[in-house]
C-alpha cells in the first residue's frame, strides 16, 4: 500500500498519540500510583520509560518505516524464519479487536443513558410491590446495580450462559460501524479522524481537572495520591508493574506501530516523534491520575460525610437530643460522651453505629472497568449538573477507546492487505469488522463479562512480552545491530547514538527477559486462575475459580499467538529445504534458457 | 347537684383521662419526629405551642378529609411526651366518645398518601400527607410518622426508553455519514474518469518522477543503489 500515506507527519504523530493514550492511562495508571506509594511510583515509572519504553517504541517505528509493510511482511523481510513474529502480533491484535470494542459499547450505553433528568445509576429502582428499592440494589450500591444488572445483566458465574443483551448488542453494532467508517479509506480517513480523537480527550481532561479540583474534598484525594511512600520502592512488584505499565501503555508488540509507520515517508524523522509520543503518553497518565484522584477525593469525602450524617441522625433519634446539639464536626466527640453517660442505651445501638473513616474510603483502590464505570459514575452522580459531566466523561472514554481501536484494527488490516487476499480496501475492512462484530456478540451475553475479563487478563499480556522479546533479539542479534544502524542512517541521515545502541542491544533485552521470567513464575505460583463473579444475593463480587474448560481456553489463548513463532520458523525451514532440493534439479534447465 | 359534680369531674378528669390515653408506645398512637433544622437550615422556625396547635389542626383536617362523616376538632388530637429532638406521641380520639381511640390502621389510612415529587394535584383525599408536609414546609424524611411508610412513587415508564431515542439519532447520523462518503467517492471516481481521458499523459509523467518529502525531484529513484541486504542470505 505505497500510495496510501499520511498526508503529513502530524497525522502520524497524532495517530500514535491517539493509539497509545487509551483507557489504560485513565484507569490503570492511577490505580498503580495508589498501590505503589503515590508520588514515589513516578521514579520506577520514568526509569522504565527511559530504559524500556522509548527504545522499543523507536525500534518498532524504524522497522515499519523501513520495510513499509505490515507486521507479517516486515518481519518476514527481516528474517524469513521469524515471520511468525508478525503473525503472532496479528493474532494478538485480533483478540484485542474482539474484546476491546465491547468497552466502547458500554461507553455508548452509559452515554445514551446520561440524557435523562435523573441519572439511572443515581438511585435504586423501586421493586414491583412499590414497597422499597430492589433488593439486589439495596445490598449493593445503585451504581454497581446499574452496571452489573442493567448494563450487563450478569449471571452468577462463567458457566451460566444466557441470552444476548439486546441493548449491548446494538451498542456494539454502533461501535463497529463507527470503526468501519473511520478506517474505510485506510489512513486517508484515519488521518483526518485522529486530529479529533487525539486532541478532544485532552480538552475534556482539562475541563474535568478544573471541575475536579474545585469539588469539595478533592484535595484529600490529591494529597493522598502524591504523598510518596518510599518503602514501596523496595518491593520488586513495584518495578515490575512500572515496566509492564509502560510496555502495555505504549502498545508495543501489537504491530500497530509498525503498521502506522509503514505509511510514512521514507525520510520521516521518527526518532524525534518516538520521544514525543512516549513523553506525551506518560504525561497524560500523570495528568489523568491527578484528575482521577481529585474525583476520588471528592467521592471519598462525600461518602465520609454521608456516613457522619447517618451516625448523627442515629444518635439524635436514639437519645432524643435537640437537632443542633450534634453537628458533623463533633460527632465523634459525642459518641464518646454518650457512651460514657448512657452506656446501656448506647449498647442498644449495637451494630447500627457505623465507623466513618476517610482513609478507608480513599484506600478503596479500583482499576479497570470498576473504576471507569462504577466509581467514576458514582462520583459524577453527586456533582451538580451531573448529566453534563456524565456526557462529557463518557464521550472522553469513547474517544480514548476508539483511538486505540483504530490502531488495533489497522494492525490487523495492514498485513492482510499486504497479502493481497482482497484488493478493494473497503471490502477487506468491512469483512474484518463484520467478523469481529459477530464474534464480539459473545461478550454481550449474560456471562460475557467473565469471558471479557479472561481475554483482558490473558489474551495479550504474556504473548506480548514474548513477541517483543523475540523482536528485540531478532533486530539486534539476528538481523544485526550494525545493519539496523545502517538502515536508520539511510532513513534519518545520522547514525544511532550510543543511547539507542546500549538500550536496544543490552538493557531492554535483559529487562524483558526478567519480566518474562517473572510472569511465568507468578502464573505458576498463582495456582488455579480465578475471577470475580457477581453474587446477586450478597450484592458483591466473590472470587471464583475458573472451570476446567475455561482454563483450557486460557491456555489456548496464550498458546495460539505464541506458537505462531516456532511453527512459522519450522514451516519456513521445511519449505526452504524442499526448495533447495528442488532447485538442484532445475538448475540445468535455467542455464540453457 | 349531681350534674354539677359530674360536669366538674368531667372537666377535671377529661384532661387526665386524655393524658392516660396518650402514652409512649400506646397501642393506637403514633410517634412523630420532626427535623426542622435539617430541612430548612438557617430559615428554620422555632417549634413551640403554636406549631403544635397547627399540627393538631392538620391532623384533625386529615381525619375529616378521610372520613367525611364525623367532625373532628383540635381537641380530638392528643399529644404527649414531647422531647427536645422534637418528637412526640399522638393519639386520636373519636369526637362522639372521648374515651374511644381511633384505631391505628384508620389513622394510618388518613395520614398516608401517595407522596410524589410532582406538584400537588388537588384531587383525591390521598394527598393528605402532602398537605401535612407542606403546612410545615417539610418533606417525608423530615416529618416522620414512625411506622407509616410513604408509598413510593410509581416509576415513570415511557413507551420508548430515552436511551433508545439517543441511540437512534446517533446511528442515523452514522448511516448518513456512510451514505455521504459512498456518494462522494462515487462522484470522485466519475470525475476522475472524465479527467483521465483529457489529460492522461500528464498524470503518468507526474507519477514517474519521485516525490520525496513533498519536493518534486527531477530524477527517478535509481533502485540499483538500494540496500538489498535486508533479505538475509541463507
Amino acid at each position: 500500500l505505497i500510495e496510501n500515506k499520511w498526508d503529513n507527519p502530524m497525522q502520524f504523530v497524532l495517530a500514535c498519540v491517539s493509539y497509545a493514550v487509551g483507557l489504560g492511562n485513565v484507569w490503570r495508571f492511577p490505580y498503580l500510583c495508589q498501590m505503589h506509594g503515590g508520588g514515589g511510583f513516578l521514579i520506577p515509572y520514568m526509569l522504565m520509560l527511559v530504559l524500556l519504553g522509548v527504545p522499543l517504541f523507536y525500534m518498532e517505528l524504524a522497522i515499519g518505516q523501513k520495510m513499509r509493510l505490515g507486521s507479517i511482511g516486515a518481519w518476514r523481510a527481516i528474517s524469513p524464519y521469524l515471520g511468525g513474529v508478525g503473525m503472532a502480533s496479528v493474532v494478538t491484535s485480533m483478540y484485542l479487536c474482539l474484546y476491546y470494542n465491547v468497552i466502547n459499547a458500554w461507553s455508548f450505553w452509559y452515554l445514551f443513558h446520561s440524557f435523562q433528568s435523573i441519572l439511572p445509576w443515581a438511585e435504586c429502582p423501586v421493586n414491583s410491590n412499590l414497597t422499597g428499592p430492589v433488593e439486589e440494589c439495596e445490598r449493593a450500591t445503585p451504581t454497581q446495580y446499574f452496571f452489573y444488572r442493567e448494563t450487563l445483566d450478569i449471571s452468577g458465574s462463567i458457566e451460566e450462559n444466557g441470552g444476548i443483551h439486546m441493548g449491548q448488542a446494538l451498542c456494539l453494532l454502533l461501535a463497529w460501524i463507527i470503526v468501519y467508517l473511520f478506517i474505510i479509506k485506510g489512513v486517508k480517513s484515519t488521518g483526518k479522524v485522529v486530529y479529533f480523537t487525539a486532541t478532544f480527550p485532552y480538552l475534556v481532561l482539562i475541563i474535568y481537572l478544573i471541575r475536579g479540583v474545585t469539588l469539595h474534598g478533592s484535595i484529600n484525594g490529591v494529597k493522598y495520591m502524591f504523598t510518596p511512600k518510599m518503602e514501596q520502592l523496595a518491593k520488586p512488584t513495584t518495578w515490575i508493574n512500572a515496566a509492564t505499565q509502560i510496555f502495555f501503555s505504549l502498545g508495543l508488540g501489537f504491530g500497530s506501530l509498525i503498521a502506522f509507520a509503514s505509511y510514512n515517508q521514507y525520510n520521516n524523522n521518527f526518532e524525534k516523534q518516538a520521544i514525543i509520543v512516549s513523553m506525551v503518553n506518560s504525561g497524560t497518565s500523570i495528568f489523568a491520575s491527578i484528575v482521577t484522584f481529585s474525583i476520588y477525593g471528592f467521592k471519598a469525602t462525600f461518602n465520609y460525610e454521608s456516613c457522619l450524617e447517618r451516625v448523627r441522625l442515629l444518635l439524635l433519634n436514639t437519645f432524643d437530643l435537640a437537632e443542633d446539639t450534634i453537628s458533623l464536626e463533633n460527632v465523634n466527640h459525642w459518641i464518646a460522651e454518650l457512651n460514657r453517660t448512657h452506656p446501656e442505651q448506647f449498647a442498644s445501638l449495637g451494630g447500627r453505629l457505623e465507623t466513618c473513616d476517610l482513609e478507608a474510603e480513599l484506600d478503596t483502590a479500583v482499576e479497570g472497568t470498576g473504576l471507569a464505570f462504577i466509581v467514576y459514575s458514582e462520583a459524577i452522580k453527586n456533582m451538580p449538573v451531573s448529566q453534563l459531566w456524565s456526557v462529557l466523561y463518557f464521550i472522553m472514554l469513547l474517544l480514548l477507546g476508539m483511538g486505540s481501536m483504530l490502531g488495533n484494527v489497522i494492525a490487523v488490516i495492514t498485513p492482510l492487505s499486504d497479502l493481497k487476499f482482497i484488493s478493494v480496501l473497503s471490502y477487506l475492512v468491512g469483512l474484518v469488522c463484520l467478523f469481529c462484530l459477530l464474534l464480539g456478540l459473545g461478550f454481550t451475553t449474560r456471562s460475557g463479562n467473565y469471558w471479557f475479563t479472561m481475554f483482558n487478563d490473558y489474551g495479550a499480556t504474556f504473548s506480548l512480552l514474548f513477541i517483543v522479546l523475540i523482536e528485540v533479539i531478532t533486530v539486534c542479534y539476528i538481523y544485526g545491530i550494525k545493519r539496523f544502524e545502517k538502515d536508520v542512517e539511510d532513513m534519518l541521515g545520522h547514525r544511532l547514538n550510543c543511547y539507542w545502541k546500549i538500550m536496544l542491544a543490552g538493557v531492554s533485552p535483559i529487562l524483558l527477559i526478567a519480566l518474562f521470567i517473572f510472569y511465568i513464575v507468578n502464573y505458576i505460583q498463582g495456582g488455579t486462575p480465578t475471577y470475580q463473579a457477581w453474587n446477586k444475593e450478597l450484592g458483591k463480587s466473590v472470587v471464583t475459580e475458573y472451570p476446567p474448560y475455561a482454563q483450557a481456553f486460557i491456555g489456548l489463548l496464550l498458546a495460539s499467538s505464541v506458537c505462531c513463532i516456532p511453527l512459522t520458523a519450522l514451516y519456513t525451514y521445511c519449505k526452504k529445504r524442499n526448495l533447495a532440493s528442488g532447485k538442484r534439479e532445475r538448475t540445468v534447465s535455467t542455464v540453457s534458457a | 347537684m349531681l350534674v354539677r359534680i359530674l360536669v366538674l369531674l368531667y372537666l377535671v378528669g377529661a384532661p387526665a383521662l386524655a393524658q392516660t390515653l396518650c402514652q409512649p408506645n400506646a397501642s393506637n398512637g403514633y410517634r412523630v419526629r420532626i427535623s426542622i433544622k435539617t430541612a430548612l437550615g438557617n430559615q428554620a422556625y422555632e417549634w413551640n405551642e403554636n406549631e403544635m396547635f397547627l399540627f393538631q389542626a392538620t391532623m384533625a383536617f386529615a381525619m375529616r378529609r378521610y372520613y367525611k362523616t364525623e367532625t373532628y376538632n383540635v381537641d380530638n388530637i392528643i399529644v404527649c411526651n414531647q422531647t427536645r429532638r422534637v418528637s412526640f406521641w399522638f393519639v386520636v380520639i373519636s369526637p362522639e366518645n372521648p374515651t374511644m381511640l381511633i384505631p391505628k390502621a384508620d389513622v394510618e389510612k388518613a395520614v398516608s398518601a401517595l407522596t410524589t415529587r410532582l406538584p400537588c394535584r388537588p384531587m383525591s383525599n390521598s394527598m393528605s400527607r402532602h398537605r401535612i408536609n407542606n403546612a410545615f414546609l417539610l418533606t417525608d424524611r423530615t416529618l416522620e410518622f414512625l411506622g407509616i411508610h410513604p408509598t413510593l412513587a410509581e416509576p415513570v415508564n415511557p413507551d420508548t426508553p430515552p436511551w433508545l431515542i439517543v441511540f437512534g439519532v446517533v446511528i442515523g447520523a452514522v448511516f448518513a455519514g456512510i451514505i455521504a462518503l459512498l456518494v462522494s467517492s462515487l462522484l470522485q471516481k466519475r470525475r476522475k474518469e472524465k479527467g483521465m481521458m483529457e489529460d492522461g499523459q500528464d498524470e503518468e509523467d507526474r507519477q514517474m518522477k519521485g516525490v520525496e518529502n513533498g519536493i518534486n525531484l527531477d530524477g527517478i529513484y535509481n533502485r540499483g543503489f538500494t540496500d538489498d541486504d535486508r533479505f538475509t542470505k541463507l
